[in-house]
């Protein structure tokens, strides 16, 4: 069990809380009633303030550039210690959305929170908190990877010495006092990652992670983004490769032309998609009377033979009673496999692809 | 905040001072100021150091302009086009802060090619010749450092205000333009026009010649204006266009 004591950001009494490592706590505070969440993280030992439930918030967000409307009326939160996958087609509006989160767009309308907080109001401090891997990672040429990490943590007031041990872990230790010009996308890419994590942030934004890595690249990523949001860290990914969404993100938001057109979980998408998940069934021989049986079940929306398997989409109900039906033929079952609805499928049916 | 701004600015200089041209401009300037003051008279011998600014500020008023403009003319563009402004924003520093910081940096990275150059050039001339007007010589290196950021600062408002860095480039090559030839032209025109040929030229001329930061370093020195007026006139054009440049990139979408 460890104590913390958290600053109420209403009121400013100290409140002093105990809990065990990773636990999220709900707290209310004894002073002023503000509410809001409390998670005991493993590597932070000096959280200052009561954490808000949505660590980014973002209200009625519209953004026009010379006239159009590349963000439209755009609301959606991220929960506080999840990974948030943020997914559209090209030119739906995802980069202008980072974009404003970050302040590098003026919105047209609307209002980001960033951990409670306005961005239009000391954004500076919000940013000490912020991670942020942009699509097109670049550094200073002339300066080497090290200079690069020192220049950036010096800014965050980060500790010098992270630097070397990360580029360490990412596999760059050797290539340290290289030059960055002489770099290649690969390598940048992940400078790039190293540099977002610098400082261990709270939120971490991130788009197009895997853009350029190869695939020990891209698993190295997918285990750091486990890892930090492990500690704690909020993660905020814009990706293109929707299984690496799929793979790690809670939840989902898909935006299209400029509209948030849905935001959930994927099995929950995919519910209210009426999305069935498939069903394979592995069988030593495969008959005209097991395939007759299977037919009758009701509640079976497409079956397909291919080999000696038996592909039925269906709800989870109807899955059994597959089963039952194909015992009772006679028919010797190998193996049964759920294969549950994939992002593609909830993604191409919110974008109409 | 001056913490952010010494960051950005050691940053800038680090990745400028770098380029060995910085390194040959400053060989270049101490060259330069060796021949004027050496090959300078017909003599073939260490001039005092009023002729030889008088011979090297032609020059020097073409060249310390185009070190400015190369070197900010794209700090902002060239980082917005190439995606490291964004990331730098993501940090916490502010807009403000990254402006002054490049222009510190820059400013020093300016400032010490001028400032190595020149002073080489100066003590070797100085070793050489009697009683040298040291004064002078070093007013010399404070304009010409001022006239490098004046039109590193101008630059700095062009790679703000301008969309594309190669926008940008063409923007300040028409500045150099500008200000070294057809300045010229207008100035004579307008000096036609008001005194209709009257042989004498009349004081608001020269006052006029201030607008321009490369007519107002030549005028070092030459009694058209008192000293202190040029160096003032210098020192608005090093911040006006830096004041500039923080409104339109304080607006500024990356």
């Amino acid at each position: 069990m460890v104590k913390r004591t958290v600053i109420c950001p209403n009121c400013k009494n100290q409140v002093t809380l105990q809990g065990s490592s990773r636990e999220k706590i709900y707290v209310t505070c004894p002073n002023c009633n503000q509410k809001g969440v409390f998670t005991f993280l493993e590597d932070k030992t000096d959280l200052k303030t009561i954490n808000q439930s949505y660590t980014i918030e973002v209200n009625n967000l519209t953004k026009f550039y010379n006239g159009f409307k590349a963000v439209d009326n755009l609301s959606f939160n991220v929960k506080q210690g999840e990974i948030f996958g943020f997914l559209g087609p090209n030119g739906a509006g995802k980069t202008t959305t980072i974009k404003s989160i970050l302040g590098l767009t003026l919105s047209s309308l609307g209002n980001i929170k960033i951990n409670g907080s306005d961005i239009r109001k000391n954004f500076k401090e919000i940013k000490k908190n912020i991670g942020y891997q942009p699509e097109r990672v670049a550094f200073y040429d002339n300066l080497t990877a090290l200079q690069n990490l020192y220049f950036y943590s010096e800014i965050k007031n980060a500790p010098k010495k992270d630097c070397m041990k990360l580029l360490g872990e990412f596999g760059l230790k050797d290539l340290a006092n290289k030059r960055v010009g002489t770099f290649s996308k690969g390598m940048t890419q992940k400078l790039g990652l190293i540099r977002a994590v610098l400082g261990n942030p709270s939120l971490l934004i991130l788009d197009e992670p895997s853009i350029g890595l190869d695939p020990q690249g891209v698993l190295l990523v997918r285990e750091k983004i486990r890892e930090l949001n492990k500690r704690g860290t909020t993660v905020f990914i814009s990706s293109h490769i929707l299984s690496e969404v799929q793979e790690v993100c809670d939840r989902v938001g898909i935006i299209n032309k400029g509209v948030l057109i849905a935001q959930d979980t994927i099995s929950e998408l995919s519910k209210k998609l009426k999305i069935k998940p498939k069903i394979i069934v592995e069988l030593e021989k495969i008959s005209d009377r097991i395939v007759e049986a299977v037919k009758k079940v009701e509640g079976i929306d497409k079956l397909e033979i291919s080999g000696n398997k038996i592909e039925i989409i269906c709800d989870s109900k109807t899955r059994g009673k597959v089963v039952l039906a194909i015992g009772n033929t006679g028919g010797n079952i190998l193996n049964v496999q759920t294969k549950e609805t994939s992002l593609e499928e909830v993604f191409m049916k919110y974008t109409g692809g | 905040m001056v913490h952010s701004i010494f960051i950005v600015a050691k940053k800038e200089f680090m990745d400028n001072f770098r380029n060995n041209w910085i390194i040959a401009l400053s060989a270049i300037l101490a060259i330069l100021a060796l021949l004027a003051s050496y090959f300078g008279s017909r003599d073939l011998e260490w001039q005092d150091f009023e002729f030889t600014i008088r011979i090297i500020i032609m020059p020097v008023q073409f060249l310390i302009p185009i070190i400015g403009l190369m070197l900010g003319y794209a700090t902002i563009i060239g980082e917005i086009e190439k995606g490291s402004m964004g990331s730098l924003l993501s940090h916490p520093v502010t807009r403000n802060e990254i402006i002054l910081g490049k222009f510190l940096g820059l400013g020093s990275v300016i400032s010490t090619t001028i400032f190595i150059g020149f002073g080489i050039a100066g003590v070797i001339i100085a070793i050489n010749i009697s009683n040298p007007d040291v004064g002078l010589y070093i007013l010399f290196i404070v304009a010409s450092i001022l006239l490098g950021l004046a039109f590193m600062s101008l630059s700095l408002f062009f790679s703000s205000f301008f969309k594309k860095r190669s926008s940008a480039m063409v923007g300040v090559i028409m500045l150099w333009i500008f200000f070294n030839m057809f300045w010229g032209f207008l100035m004579f025109g307008l000096l036609i026009f008001t005194t209709s040929g009257g042989l004498s030229t009349p004081d608001w001329f020269h006052q006029l010649q201030l607008l321009n930061p490369t007519v107002a370093y030549s005028y070092i020195n030459q009694n058209f204006i008192e000293n202190h007026w040029i160096i003032l006139s210098l020192i608005a054009w090093s911040i006006i266009p830096m004041i500039l440049a923080f409104l339109i990139f304080k607006r500024r979408d990356i």
